[in-house]
């Protein structure tokens, strides 16, 4: 990995007609660092699961930090309430399919941050598979 | 859960319709869920009119009567019971109200340029050629070098295919169309608890039809990629991702859903 990554912030409206723009962000990006089709597609679900608990109002800021094979996505800040605790499910037992159950199986780690105001940062870390 | 294999009755329009508004008294005086279910499928003829008026405008018909059907259950929650009017034609604005806001919500996808569309369609192939020959998911560049185009266009066409490819969720595994169960669901149904600060799927899972709950089963409970899981059930890579999106979707949305507060208004009174 570089030790500087190359940062990209975006604003997107959560409005669903964006999502398709946020997902084709997240595909070029990923294809930069020569991510695979199924690395992509596990990092643009992540990020569109996450966005399917902030609301269909007002916007959402999305940090990607860029390094030689890896992508790490912050996602935020979203309403504490809807998020956090469902993150924090990522052991529930099998059969219960939960928010943290499905990030915890499409990127490699996830983590929380505080954003103050009953609101948090999710950060996503996902990186190439092969080469 | 599917819907009951009631079909409309070979009886005048006024017998009809004297029938329509006892199964309506059942739902909303007597929270009759199977009494719902039935107006649902005695009314999916309709929809399925209404629906016709609008293929040929890009979106697969299949997929139109999806979102006619769901227009349909709002008009049936909603029916107030001393409005003088018959199920039919209170629905059909609903229905095509429905329709119409499918339609201008999806504006932008439907004039997506035939190119892209065909590039898209040709894509999952190329996908599978590449898994095979690499033994792995292939990267968009690969891909684009497989398609003679360019990483950008691949891009756009797998955007192409997730936003607008609408997949019915409503097909069972026998192929026979049904309405989709995430539709039928009464709101009385035994486990289904709304929980605002706790995202739990697992009920909305349960009511997938059997291929997707067991395709999330693969991916999430057993850790499964994609490319073996699309192996198992027999469909592309791409299929599969689909199914993965359109069901956390439609189950999100699930959850999302009024649930009683439409019927209870309708009782009202």
């Amino acid at each position: 990995m570089s030790a500087q990554p190359e940062l990209i912030d975006l604003d997107a409206p959560l409005a669903g007609d964006f999502l398709a723009v946020v997902r084709l962000i997240i595909g070029g990006i990923a294809e930069r660092v020569d991510f695979a089709f199924e690395e992509i597609d596990d990092l643009q679900l992540a990020v569109e699961r996450l966005l399917a608990e902030a609301g269909t109002e007002g916007t959402v800021h999305l940090r990607f930090e860029v390094r030689d094979e890896a992508i790490r996505a912050h996602v935020g800040p979203l309403d504490e309430r809807a998020v956090a605790h469902a993150l924090r499910d990522g052991d529930a037992p099998l059969g219960e399919l939960t928010l943290g159950r499905i990030l915890t199986t499409v990127v490699d780690s996830f983590g929380v941050e505080d954003a103050g105001k009953d609101q948090i940062v999710v950060r996503l870390d996902k990186r190439r598979g092969w080469a | 859960m599917g819907v009951s294999a009631a079909h409309r009755r070979p009886a005048s329009a006024e017998k009809a319709r004297s029938e329509d508004r006892e199964l309506l008294r059942r739902y909303h005086e007597g929270g009759d869920t199977s009494a719902r279910e039935e107006l649902i499928a005695r009314h999916l003829p309709l929809v399925r009119s209404l629906a016709r008026r609008y293929s040929g405008r890009g979106e697969a018909l299949d997929d139109i009567e999806q979102v006619g059907a769901i227009g349909l259950i709002k008009a049936i929650d909603r029916f107030d019971l001393s409005r003088e009017v018959s199920l039919a034609t209170y629905a059909t604005p609903n229905v095509v109200g429905e329709i119409k806001r499918h339609f201008r919500d999806k504006g932008w996808a439907i004039r997506v340029p035939r190119a892209l569309q065909e590039l898209n369609a040709s894509m999952s192939g190329a996908i599978e050629r590449l898994t095979g020959r690499l033994a792995r998911s292939p990267s968009i560049a690969e891909i684009a070098e497989e398609l003679k185009t360019t990483p950008e266009e691949v891009l756009e066409a797998m955007e192409v295919g997730s936003a607008y490819s609408t997949v019915s969720l409503s097909t069972g595994p026998s192929g026979e169309e049904e309405l989709d169960p995430l539709e039928t669901i009464g709101d009385e149904d035994a486990g289904f608890e709304r929980s605002e600060d706790r995202v739990a799927l697992e009920p909305a899972l349960d009511r997938l039809p059997p291929r997707e709950r067991e395709i999330l089963r693969m991916r999430f409970e057993e850790g499964l990629p994609q490319t073996q899981i699309a192996h198992a059930v027999g469909l592309s890579q791409m299929h599969v991702s689909r199914l993965i999106r359109k069901s956390l979707t439609a189950m999100r949305d699930e959850l999302l859903r009024p649930s009683g507060e439409d019927r209870q208004a309708g009782s009202a009174g």
